[in-house]
């Protein structure tokens, strides 16, 4: 999942036919100036930063000349606000607002969800809070999605009752289609404006997209990589590496992400990965790092990847590769790679132990490559994921008790 | 017996004549599988595996007796061949895909609840009823690895797990009536409560085992259905995925369904409240032969 940017958001649902006022990025002041004259000379100048609550950190701000909105833009872009560096910002036209609802849809599991206020403009969660009574919640069924009909009931629910409603609920199925075409998980309309004759206008969007929707939208590929974690706390060198070469070759994807243990991973698949990911840390061991991999294209250029980035986080002792007993894949292809990562970077086995519980079809040709190399235990053909989460543990409490002394 | 599948199940594989198609097809059939034909738009009139290919499903389901269709159909038309399936009267639909779309998905379980058809997927590797039919690449070539016919169903969140689960089970002398890898999305196409109401109705299963994952509501529903009294079986959870509680929520490690989205969908969130309904939880392979074992013998 990723967000779009304001303006991202608003030119799709522009595109899609929605009211959405009229706004310009801009990188510099002097730009800021002129979007505002073309907007009539007012303006709302707003920090273009990917997240919410911008209006309570200073990131918004209402100008009412071409000069203002030069002077709001300079003391926004460079700065920083809500942990990201300003860059751009957005010049939008005022709406003249007379009453702020609220609208948001959800898919995050069966049926999809739609929440919708008359309590717009501010933190819906805090009305959640203060007012429960005035969140309305509907079930979409994806069928025949969220119709004007059902928008109609459900804003009569949470209290519009005049002619507005008509022009209200069209927009608010219009969204629902625009939710549905740009493959978003999460959209969040806040405010969702009328003016003082009813009239709707998007005047605050907030679009998250589901990654599986990407082939459909190629313009936005390149922002989805890795933003989850990128929005966590960055990548680091050797992450930057993994994304680049998932960027090389498509068709499926490897994940690796660095944590703060000693104990290196190479393993999979997403289930096999979280059980013995977690079996290591009962067993009071640490992970330096997850993987997950479906590598799709390019697996054995993949997977050594994995291995180069796992040898030279300096924080590795060792490394367990552990995977479910292989149905199609062939052990080989996890092997291969590795003895050539080790090559590549001139690393002795006897200093770095790896374990492999590996099994599965190809398993003899893999137990061979490594049959004569010192520090390589392959476990047994009816071991379990359970050993080899035991036996790594093992060895790391060896190397670290070893380290101890020396550091005294 | 066993749920699902069986020796009478008759199979239609659509996208039968790509590479993925074709070799897992024909592990199908050296399983004894029942495949009738295969369908692929533009190829009809060809063979594969000495199988006749259709234009369409309807073309071949005027033709064929089809209980069961398997799809090798690239994420972005999943949706379309599912519904034409479900449109055909087909009840079983297993669609193999990853990255599936997610409103696809949705519309894909909105529709299976509709036909009242079991649509297990997205992104799967499919089931097996060991000893009698498998459809999907679950198993590969060596089946028997890994899955024993016995008296314990599985259902699976993880494809790759499923292979593990039955080979611990096999390796305690206990094995499998049928395993069903439920798929690994946001949004199953069935939801893994349904798999368990079904074992409880297979008078061949003793036992059901489990293999939950973080994020979802899956967990819940059959916690749900264990305190109304619905499971009078032995119920063996393994959830896997509690380490990610350690990281801030929606940071993704595994599957896209595995992305911690709220308190109670954690895996120690669902682990006591399996625990509390009645579930036996377990927190290693090791553990699950041990805990079916202790009850089935009481």
């Amino acid at each position: 999942m990723f967000k779009l940017t304001e303006d991202q958001a608003k030119a799709t649902l522009k595109a899609a036919g929605l009211p959405v006022p009229e706004g310009f990025v801009c990188v510099s002041a002097a730009e800021a100036a002129a979007a505002a004259e073309r907007l009539g000379g007012g303006a709302v100048v707003k920090a273009l930063i990917p997240t919410g609550r911008r209006g309570k950190a200073g990131a918004v701000k209402l100008v009412a000349t071409p000069a203002a909105a030069a002077s709001a833009a300079a003391s926004l872009i460079g700065t920083e606000a809500l942990g990201h560096r300003i860059e751009r910002v957005y010049v939008e036209a005022r709406f003249p607002i007379a009453r702020e609802l609220y609208l948001s849809f959800l898919l995050e599991g069966m049926p999809p969800k739609v929440v919708l206020s008359t309590a717009g403009g501010v933190d819906i969660e805090e009305t959640h809070r203060d007012r429960p009574g005035a969140i309305i919640q509907g079930d979409v069924d994806p069928l025949t999605g969220f119709t004007a009909d059902q928008a109609r009931t459900l804003w009569g629910r949470a209290g519009v009752t005049g002619p507005e409603i008509a022009g209200l609920a069209e927009v608010s199925a219009a969204l629902w289609r625009a939710f549905r075409a740009t493959d978003a998980v999460l959209m969040e309309i806040n405010p969702l404006a009328l003016d003082a004759s009813g009239r709707p206008s998007v005047v605050g969007a907030m679009i998250a997209i589901d990654e599986n929707g990407l082939p459909r939208h190629p313009e936005w590929a390149e922002q989805a990589d890795g933003s989850l974690i990128a929005a966590w706390r960055g990548f680091n060198e050797r992450e930057k590496r993994i994304a680049e070469v998932n960027r090389q070759f498509k068709g499926g994807a490897i994940r690796y992400t660095e944590l703060d243990g000693d104990i290196g991973l190479f393993v999979g698949g997403g289930g096999a990965g979280l059980l013995q990911h977690d079996m290591i840390l009962a067993e009071g061991g640490r992970p330096a790092n997850h993987t997950d991999m479906n590598p799709g294209d390019g697996t054995g250029e993949k997977n050594k990847a994995v291995y180069l980035a796992v040898l030279d986080n300096p924080n590795t002792n060792c490394l367990l590769i552990g995977f479910n007993y292989l149905q199609l894949a062939q052990c080989e292809q996890k092997v291969k790679p590795l003895l050539a990562a080790l090559k590549e970077r001139g690393v002795d086995p006897r200093d770095f132990p790896i374990v492999l519980r590996v099994l599965g079809p190809g398993e003899e040709a893999a137990r061979a490559m490594v049959k004569d190399v010192p520090g390589i235990t392959y476990l047994a053909p009816d071991s379990s994921l359970d050993d080899g989460v035991r036996l790594i543990c093992e060895i790391n409490r060896a190397i670290v008790q070893r380290k101890q002394p020396a550091a005294r | 017996m066993s749920i699902l599948i069986d020796q009478g199940t008759r199979v239609l594989v659509q996208g039968v004549t790509g590479s993925q198609g074709r070799r897992d097809t024909k592990h199908c059939l050296d399983y004894e599988t029942r495949v009738v034909c295969g369908v692929t738009p533009g190829k009809g009139g060809e063979e594969v595996h000495g199988l006749p290919v259709y234009n369409s499903v309807a073309e071949a389901t005027a033709v064929h007796a089809v209980d069961c269709s398997l799809l090798f159909v690239p994420p972005l038309a999943t949706k379309d061949a599912v519904l034409e399936s479900l449109a055909a009267g087909i009840k079983l639909v297993v669609a193999l895909a990853e990255f599936v779309p997610r409103h696809d998905t949705a519309i894909i379980a909105a529709a299976a609840r509709e036909a009242r058809a079991i649509v297990v997927g997205c992104n799967t590797n499919g089931l097996i009823s060991p000893g009698k039919c498998k459809v999907g690449g679950i198993g590969g070539d060596r089946p028997y690895d890994c899955y024993v016919p016995g008296r314990i169903g599985v259902v699976s969140r993880s494809g790759g797990m499923s292979a593990e689960l039955a080979r611990v089970l096999k390796f305690a002398g206990l094995g499998v009536t049928t395993s069903v890898s439920m798929g690994g999305d946001v949004i199953p196409g069935t939801p893994m409560v349904e798999y368990v109401k079904m074992f409880v109705a297979d008078p061949e299963t003793d036992g059901i085992v489990v293999f939950g994952e973080p994020g979802t509501r899956a967990e819940h529903d059959v916690a749900a259905f264990l305190r109304a009294g619905g499971c009078p079986k032995p119920l063996v959870a393994l959830l896997a995925g509690e380490f990610q509680e350690r990281y801030p929520k929606g940071v993704s490690f595994g599957h896209v369904a595995a992305m911690i989205e709220s308190d109670t969908d954690t895996v120690s969130a669902k682990r006591r409240m399996l625990a509390d309904s009645g579930a036996l939880v377990a927190h290693s392979l090791g553990d699950i032969p041990r805990l079916m074992q202790g009850a089935l013998k009481k």
